[in-house]
């Protein structure tokens, strides 16, 4: 039937045991049948070179030994995942949040970069946000306002995002923290001494401002938030 | 318990290809510490994972990926394996079987250990397949699925293999 010698892949597949042409050819030319026999030898040789011997039988004892030396293991990790699940809200979420808040915003306000967004504009650093938070961060046009918006940043708390807005009044600086509700700080805890603290809730999120300005300001930075200018006029 | 039957079962689907893998480790990082190192970070990846593995699928396709997707990303993977892939040059397969040219023949006397060096010097991707099809005797479509490659692409890859280690041998002799 097939009267043409073989290619060099049909004789490579034919002693690999993969489909390839009718092997009557091989019983007529010698030259294929050749090709054949010297491709089988050269698999024979090479699976004799790359022959390492068995696996040593120090590798097998160590695989089959973690039989009885993991089940503590992974129990020992077990309990201590258990035991972080269970006291972590009681550790953390019951310990006063605005103590670590003021530290953050002593160690922002206090670094030589302390925003990631440098910018006045609201239409620049309220966009910047968005993929970075879990949720879209207010911020007003502070315009007509004694306000000014510095720049923002992502904080975590308590591992999850919130976004921090840091906003200037005169030579202050004032950090606000926003969070999302279910991801906020459940006790916030009294406002150490030396600096004021005001938090307030809005359309799903928690605001925490903190600054050493007068409790009267952070009250007019919430108005300012509450009822944004840009909302109430036509 | 469910993880110790889980790792009953795995453990029986896989530790008789204990040998295979150690052989495959030691062929592509060339070194008996390392080869160790590699087998038991795959045993412990593949019963981690064996949640994914679906019963009755290929194992031994499956932990042999799992093995050299360990050595893939160890430090002696990544200097072995060029960030470019290779490139499947055409020009190195001959068109017509030409079996009794003088390299098969030196070939056929040459004893082990300058064959094994020979193959020692191939790039890890030619090692590979030369020891997946030769010695553990795996189909192109095995092979394929072990080395996430096309079927094409194993029988050129095989192909330019052996051409090389014929090559080695003409220029030795």
């Amino acid at each position: 039937m097939m009267d043409r010698h073989w290619t060099a892949e049909e004789v490579e597949r034919f002693a690999d045991r993969e489909a390839s042409p009718d092997d009557r050819h091989l019983r007529e030319c010698v030259r294929c049948a050749n090709a054949v026999l010297a491709t089988a030898q050269m698999k024979a040789a090479i699976r004799g070179a790359m022959d390492v011997g068995p696996a040593p039988a120090s590798l097998r004892a160590r695989l089959t030994q973690r039989r009885s030396v993991q089940t503590p293991w992974w129990i020992a990790a077990a309990a201590v995942l258990a035991a972080i699940v269970v006291l972590t809200p009681f550790l953390l979420r019951n310990q006063p949040a605005l103590p670590e808040l003021v530290d953050m915003h002593v160690t922002i306000v206090g670094s030589a970069n302390p925003v990631d967004v440098i910018s006045t504009d609201r239409h620049t650093v309220k966009p910047w946000f968005e993929g970075r938070v879990p949720f879209a961060v207010p911020v007003p046009d502070l315009a007509s306002t004694p306000f000014r918006l510095i720049g923002g940043r992502v904080v975590y708390w308590r591992g999850n995002q919130a976004a921090y807005l840091l906003i200037g009044k005169a030579a202050h600086r004032i950090s606000l923290f926003v969070f999302r509700q279910e991801n906020a700080p459940k006790n916030l805890g009294t406002s150490p001494p030396a600096v004021s603290t005001l938090s307030w809730r809005d359309d799903g999120l928690l605001f925490v401002a903190v600054a050493d300005v007068p409790p009267g300001d952070l009250a007019a930075l919430r108005d300012a938030f509450t009822h944004p200018r840009s909302e109430v006029s036509p | 318990m469910e993880d110790r039957r889980e790792r009953q079962s795995f453990e029986e689907l896989a530790l008789p290809l204990l040998d295979s893998l150690y052989r495959y480790a030691r062929w592509l990082s060339r070194d008996p510490a390392e080869a160790e190192d590699l087998v038991q970070e795959a045993y412990l990846k593949g019963l981690r994972g064996f949640g994914g593995f679906t019963p009755g699928s290929n194992i031994s396709a499956w932990m042999f990926r799992i093995l050299r997707n360990t050595f893939l990303t160890s430090r002696s993977g990544l200097r072995a394996v060029p960030p470019l892939s290779l490139d499947e040059e055409p020009e190195l397969v001959e068109a017509i079987a030409d079996g009794a040219t003088p390299e098969s023949h030196l070939l056929q006397r040459a004893d082990a250990e300058s064959l094994r060096r020979a193959i020692e010097e191939l790039p890890v991707e030619f090692r590979e397949v030369l020891l997946l099809s030769d010695v553990e005797e795996m189909s192109y479509k095995e092979i394929a699925e072990t080395l996430s490659i096309p079927l094409g692409t194993v029988t050129s890859r095989l192909m330019r293999a052996r051409q090389k280690v014929r090559k080695a041998f003409s220029r030795k002799q």
